[in-house]
């Protein structure tokens, strides 16, 4: 980096992480229900418990999951060297939604309903994570190809067999599934959420650190080795802790489309190439996107909501659109 | 340390065909190789088992004594550089930034010192891509480019340099000019093999000529001497032969 683009992108960093800040203040504000600051003060109810344990802690997953999605998305366009690739192209998001639909068509209520869920999202991920890096792997050495074949085919199987388990589950179950796929944040326990907050926290340091590694693999596989990275080891933790941050986040969310893949190509775009800079501004860009889509989706129709994923398809998508078309 | 590589008994398969059967040369400091030959000769392939970007299937690469697969890949690429043969298009990277990547392996720090930047720099504008070192690498023609991946092996310092077709894209008083850089390179002690279709280039600038034909090493010679006996052209195109230039420089002309 120049010391221009140094200081630019530092700027961007830090006011990216501004937004991220700010969102978790002001955003548990907006809801169906308006709230008065002197009852939350007092800590008068209804309004104390409606901030405190449901909105606050619905933006927090919003801002933590749009985070994860978003850097995964980013890796993995990094590591794959290709423009559409998202948290969910290698499978493994797939995989936990199969995990997690079959929960909910077989009742596997293990408590409370939703570690049900969990338990079915992680395991569905696991088996996957397994099968793409045995298929994956040649000789011992792994390929960005290899990853993204394996991917791809474990993707379609893993969704056939969603349409199955759909097909099969009653009317309820069905109608939860539908709810479930198309992706939205709820209020969960905060002992969850610290869990999964300190989880991606420590993954995306994981990532980040080797932001100079990244750089070289989206130049080349064989650029990347005659520049110093062992390109086998690098592809394969940066395929595991990008999978961990997917599978991790789809278990609470449900798979939300278009996170992962939007922030970073408005980062890139926008901002630097350089993953040093692209990949904390699309941690915190995300997560304020996500939150921000979340809390739309709250006032938009109510007292029906909207849920996120739907939002950040219909936002991001024109987007996108309108982006790429102004760069050709 | 002076830089010696040995390509001993080195073979490549793709499976069960074999690309690259039984060839065995040595290198030193101060040589400018041509590596030649016809298309699917296995140019590119050995140049990869030196770089060791692939394990032969065969035989042994060693380089400064030691194996290659036993070098660590940060030692390996302070020591060596390549020029790969094309990038994909559509890198989004600014030219300073792919050529500050030279620098990774001499620190793997977050960001690169001044040292750094005063290395890259100073390559870029060995290679003439200074003035464009804000641009987008998507943006730049194809010889431009190769500026650009010239000057981004430079920047890594290396004793060895191994290019694949260098010349490409490259208008001719651009291919003059990488060349003579190269040939720059090997009088300062350095060393560099060179993937290259053009015998008058070669020729004209490098120090030894390897000549690939079916699948393994049909000619290994200096370049003064080579034209004493003309008959490896036929390994070429049965078309070629050689004159002598006014200034009395050897030439390769095809009927």
């Amino acid at each position: 980096m120049t010391d221009h683009e140094t200081r630019r992108g530092q700027r961007w960093i830090a006011g990216s992480a501004m937004a991220f800040g700010a969102a978790a203040l002001l955003l548990p504000f907006a809801g169906p229900a308006p709230l008065d600051l002197a009852r939350v003060w007092a800590r008068e109810e209804p309004d104390w418990s409606i901030l405190v344990y449901l909105r606050v802690s619905r933006t927090l997953l919003g801002l933590f999951g749009g985070a994860a999605l978003a850097l995964a998305g980013s890796l993995f366009q990094s590591m794959l060297r290709d423009a559409l690739a998202t948290p969910y192209t290698l499978g493994v998001s797939t995989g936990a939604s199969l995990g997690a639909v079959a929960a909910i068509a077989f009742g596997w209520h293990v408590n409370a309903g939703i570690a049900g869920v969990w338990a079915g999202a992680f395991s569905g991920a696991a088996v996957v994570l397994l099968l793409v890096v045995v298929a994956a792997t040649r000789q011992r050495r792994v390929s960005a190809f290899g990853l993204l074949l394996a991917g791809v085919a474990t993707n379609s199987v893993c969704t056939a067999l969603i349409l199955l388990v759909h097909g099969l589950a009653g009317m309820s179950e069905s109608f939860a599934i539908t709810r479930w796929l198309i992706g939205s944040l709820d209020a969960v326990e905060y002992s969850a959420l610290g869990i999964y907050a300190s989880a991606v926290v420590l993954l995306a340091m994981l990532i980040v650190r080797q932001a100079r590694l990244w750089n070289l693999l989206a130049v080349g596989e064989a650029w990347a080795a005659t520049r110093g990275a062992r390109v086998t080891p690098l592809l394969f933790s940066g395929y595991v802790s990008g999978s961990m941050l997917a599978a991790a986040t789809v278990a609470l969310t449900g798979p939300i489309g278009f996170i992962g893949l939007v922030v970073p190509h408005v980062v890139r775009a926008r901002v630097s190439a350089d993953d040093r800079v692209l990949m904390p501004c699309a941690f915190f860009l995300g997560g304020v996107l996500l939150a921000s889509c979340d809390a739309l989706g709250r006032v938009v129709m109510a007292p029906a909501e909207v849920p996120a994923g739907a939002i950040t398809a219909f936002i991001g998508g024109p987007y996108l659109v309108w982006l790429v078309r102004r760069r050709i | 340390m002076t830089m010696e590589l040995q390509v001993a008994g080195v073979g490549w398969r793709a499976g069960d065909v074999p690309v690259l059967r039984d060839v065995t040369f040595r290198v030193g400091p101060g040589e400018f190789v041509a590596l030649m030959g016809r298309n699917g000769a296995g140019k590119s392939t050995l140049l990869d088992l030196i770089a060791g970007l692939r394990p032969p299937s065969a035989g042994t690469v060693v380089l400064n004594g030691r194996p290659i697969d036993s070098w660590s890949a940060r030692d390996l690429a302070k020591t060596m550089s390549h020029l790969p043969q094309m990038l994909r298009a559509e890198v989004a990277f600014s030219v300073e930034q792919l050529v500050l990547m030279g620098r990774y392996p001499h620190s793997g720090a977050w960001t690169e010192t001044a040292a750094d930047r005063h290395v890259a720099e100073a390559a870029m504008i060995r290679c003439g891509c200074l003035e464009f070192r804000h641009r987008s690498l998507a943006t730049l023609s194809g010889g431009e480019r190769q500026r650009v991946l010239l000057a981004a092996c430079l920047a890594q310092q290396p004793t060895l340099l191994l290019l694949d077709e260098p010349a490409t894209f490259l208008d001719i008083d651009q291919q003059l000019q990488c060349f003579s850089l190269l040939r720059e390179e090997a009088d300062r002690g350095g060393t560099c093999i060179a993937v290259t279709h053009d015998i008058n280039l070669a020729l004209r600038f490098c120090t030894r000529l390897i000549v690939l034909a079916d699948k393994t090493l049909a000619r290994d010679m200096a370049v003064d001497v080579s034209l004493e006996t003309p008959e490896w052209l036929q390994l070429f195109s049965t078309r070629l032969d050689a004159i002598r230039t006014p200034v009395g420089r050897p030439w390769v002309w095809y009927t």
